[in-house]
């Protein structure tokens, strides 16, 4: 299985670390920015109303002529940078200050209203945004008293724009770190997912890589490698059993079996009634010891040995002739066994192994299927390897024992007792699973159908 | 036929070299690896039977040693280990044939018989000849007293092994392995009913059969004069 990165643990938490650090730096940067704006305009507004206090207060003092002066005289000498005054009255007509014309239409609502003013600076033609307060003075006139904010302005639209900037950077950084550590995550665990799998389709010799940098991942590999070489060193053992319990229990049969004939062999010949009895006896022996031979050889699959030498196999081909063997047999009981479709597919595996498989699906179906029926064998090719379908019109079996009747063991008892019909399903079972595929029965409607997938 | 049997195993070769040598057989027998290696070097044997687990030297490690000292004699693998592996572990190892204990001895006696004959038939041959059955083997015809007889590829292939042997004794499994390359045991009786469809077409209108049943072995294709 290949890791999608975009489907990982660690992708959806740097997701959530890249939002959470946009978030933070978005909030901290957003109010500085909100607070010094905030604080310009103040320290304007302040200035203003200072000024007008002033101004009213020399209006209250001197009247008009006082106001003009005044105004006059801050711009001319000592006003400051960017002062806008004017006195108008009531019909907006200017009476004195450094504004032509009344800039609002009529009153301004607004408290601090905001204007622009063109100036003629050398060379060039300037817009100045103004803020300004408006008084009426008691005598009917207006008093208009503003500052130049075009400075504030372009400080605030430069902080507006580092703000923008740095919650940008910083949810780059955040998404390439975050990107990069889960890639190198994901990388990680992928490695030993893929051992794992390697693992598992026999190559029990190989471990997770250890990176050397001591952390929680070298732990985990460590800790998992000292568990599989624990069960290598289990799985050797366990061959090394099945050869010498192969070996112990064969002789004796072999010795038994050897007297047996030597008494069929011997002469003068024996009654015709005790030669008939050992020659039952005889066959007893021979399917004790197909029995044995079957149960070791699924002890065998299943103790997780790989297979030695595998080798191309054409399923097509094997099943063909396995059909063709078996059609006089089947032909013989009143059955139908047929092979609808017949595609070539190439498994890598042990061709023996494979033949048995096949054989025992048929097999099953001839000792189960009644005169009449029928056996359909089909070989098709699938997206990663080979399918392999058999099935038949018998008896079948109930949804609740088709578990059962696969898993090696758990049927001997029933099994044996059947002459040991259930192995037959065990051990196509466990010769599928020793070539990293899988078997499935299903209800043929009515019947048995069989579906062995094996990967190419 | 001078046998060497390498078997330690001692009551079931004393049972063996028995029936060997009722059937005709002379027997030398050796107990243990080191024995029979010593005797397979300097004896004068048609046919070597050598057990596989063996005390001192193993029974494969012995058909080595033969075989890279130039000693051809056929050797039959008898083993208690009779899963695929272990078959094939066996032939490579430079055996001729491999049989799985335990075995009925009439087996024993059939494969002992077709490896020692193996040396002396005529592997080259174009045509094959039992009395009136005729088998061309380059055009694939068959003929039974100049009566064309239809035969599908299998069962060809099926009459072509058994009249290489013509005269001996071929057992079931033989046959599986081969003809069909089978090295397992089917449960049902999938050889006698393929025999019993090839002496149809064989035997049929003939005024004596040319297969025949060996109760208790196998089948033998011969004439019966």
């Amino acid at each position: 299985m290949r890791l999608d990165l975009f489907n990982t643990t660690a992708f959806r938490m740097s997701v959530g670390y890249t939002l959470l650090v946009t978030l933070a730096v978005g909030v901290t940067l957003g109010s500085a920015y909100l607070l010094t704006e905030s604080l310009i305009t103040d320290e304007v507004d302040l200035i203003i109303d200072t000024e007008l206090q002033s101004l009213e207060e020399k209006y209250a003092r001197s009247g008009v002529p006082g106001v003009t002066d005044e105004i006059n005289l801050r711009i001319d000498s000592w006003g400051r940078i960017g002062a806008v005054y004017m006195l108008a009255d009531s019909t907006f007509e200017r009476l004195a200050g450094n504004v032509t014309n009344w800039p609002f239409d009529g009153m301004p609502a607004e408290r601090w209203p905001e204007f622009e003013i063109a100036t003629i600076e050398p060379g060039r033609r300037a817009v100045h945004p103004v803020r300004a307060a408006v008084r009426t003075l008691p005598g009917g006139d207006l008093l208009l008293v503003g500052t130049d904010i075009s400075q504030g302005r372009r400080f605030a639209d430069k902080f507006r724009f580092a703000t923008l900037w740095g919650i940008g950077l910083s949810t780059l950084a955040a998404a390439l770190a975050g990107f990069w550590f889960s890639f190198r995550l994901a990388r990680r665990v992928g490695e030993v997912t893929e051992t794992c799998q390697r693992i598992m389709a026999g190559d029990i010799g190989r471990r997770l890589p250890v990176a050397g940098a001591n952390d929680e991942f070298d732990a985990l590999a460590v800790a998992v490698n000292q568990v599989l070489d624990r069960l290598e060193h289990q799985a050797g053992t366990l061959r090394a059993t099945f050869d010498s319990t192969a070996h112990d229990l064969r002789a004796p049969l072999h010795r038994l079996r050897t007297r047996m004939d030597a008494l069929l062999l011997r002469a003068p010949p024996l009654e015709p009634a005790v030669h008939e009895s050992i020659e039952s006896a005889l066959r007893e022996v021979d399917r004790l010891q197909r029995t044995l031979a079957t149960l070791l050889q699924i002890a065998l699959a299943e103790s997780g040995a790989p297979l030695a030498e595998p080798a191309a196999v054409d399923m097509g081909e094997l099943t063909a002739e396995l059909v063709e063997l078996f059609e006089p047999v089947a032909l013989a009981q009143g059955l139908t066994l047929t092979l609808p479709g017949n595609a070539a597919g190439v498994v890598q595996g042990n061709r023996q192994l494979l033949a048995q498989l096949i054989t025992n699906l048929i097999e099953n179906g001839l000792k189960y299927v009644p005169a009449g029926g029928r056996i359909d064998v089909d070989v098709r090719r699938t997206a990663d390897g080979v399918q392999l379908v058999v099935s038949d019109n018998g008896p079948g079996i109930a949804a609740e024992d088709r578990a059962r009747a696969v898993q090696p063991f758990l049927r001997i008892g029933a099994g044996l007792a059947h002459e040991g019909s259930g192995l037959g399903l065990s051990l196509v079972a466990a010769i599928a699973r020793l070539h990293r595929g899988r078997l499935e029965l299903q209800s043929n409607q009515p019947g048995l159908r069989v579906l062995v997938d094996l990967p190419g | 036929m001078h046998v060497l049997l390498i078997e330690d195993d001692l009551e079931a070769a004393r049972f063996l070299v028995k029936g060997l040598r009722e059937s005709g057989y002379s027997v030398d027998h050796a107990a243990d690896g080191r024995d029979g290696l010593f005797r397979a070097t300097e004896g004068q044997f048609e046919l070597i039977v050598t057990d596989r687990m063996l005390p001192h030297i193993d029974g494969l490690a012995i058909i080595e040693l033969i075989r890279a000292k130039g000693i051809g004699t056929p050797v039959l693998v008898l083993s208690a280990l009779g899963s695929v592996d272990d078959r094939i572990r066996g032939l490579k190892a430079g055996g001729d044939d491999y049989l799985t204990k335990p075995f009925a001895f009439a087996e024993l006696l059939a494969r002992m018989e077709a490896l020692a004959r193996r040396r002396s038939g005529a592997p080259h041959a174009t045509r094959l000849k039992v009395e009136d059955l005729e088998f061309d083997l380059l055009a694939r015809r068959v003929t039974r007293g100049g009566r064309e007889v239809e035969l599908t590829a299998r069962e060809l292939k099926l009459l072509e092994f058994l009249m290489r042997r013509a005269g001996q004794v071929v057992t079931r499994t033989m046959l599986l392995e081969g003809v069909w390359d089978l090295h397992f045991d089917p449960q049902s009786n999938l050889i006698d009913v393929h025999i019993s469809r090839l002496r149809q077409a064989i035997d049929r209108g003939a005024d004596h059969p040319l297969i025949h049943t060996v109760r208790g072995s196998g089948y033998v294709l011969r004439s019966d004069s």
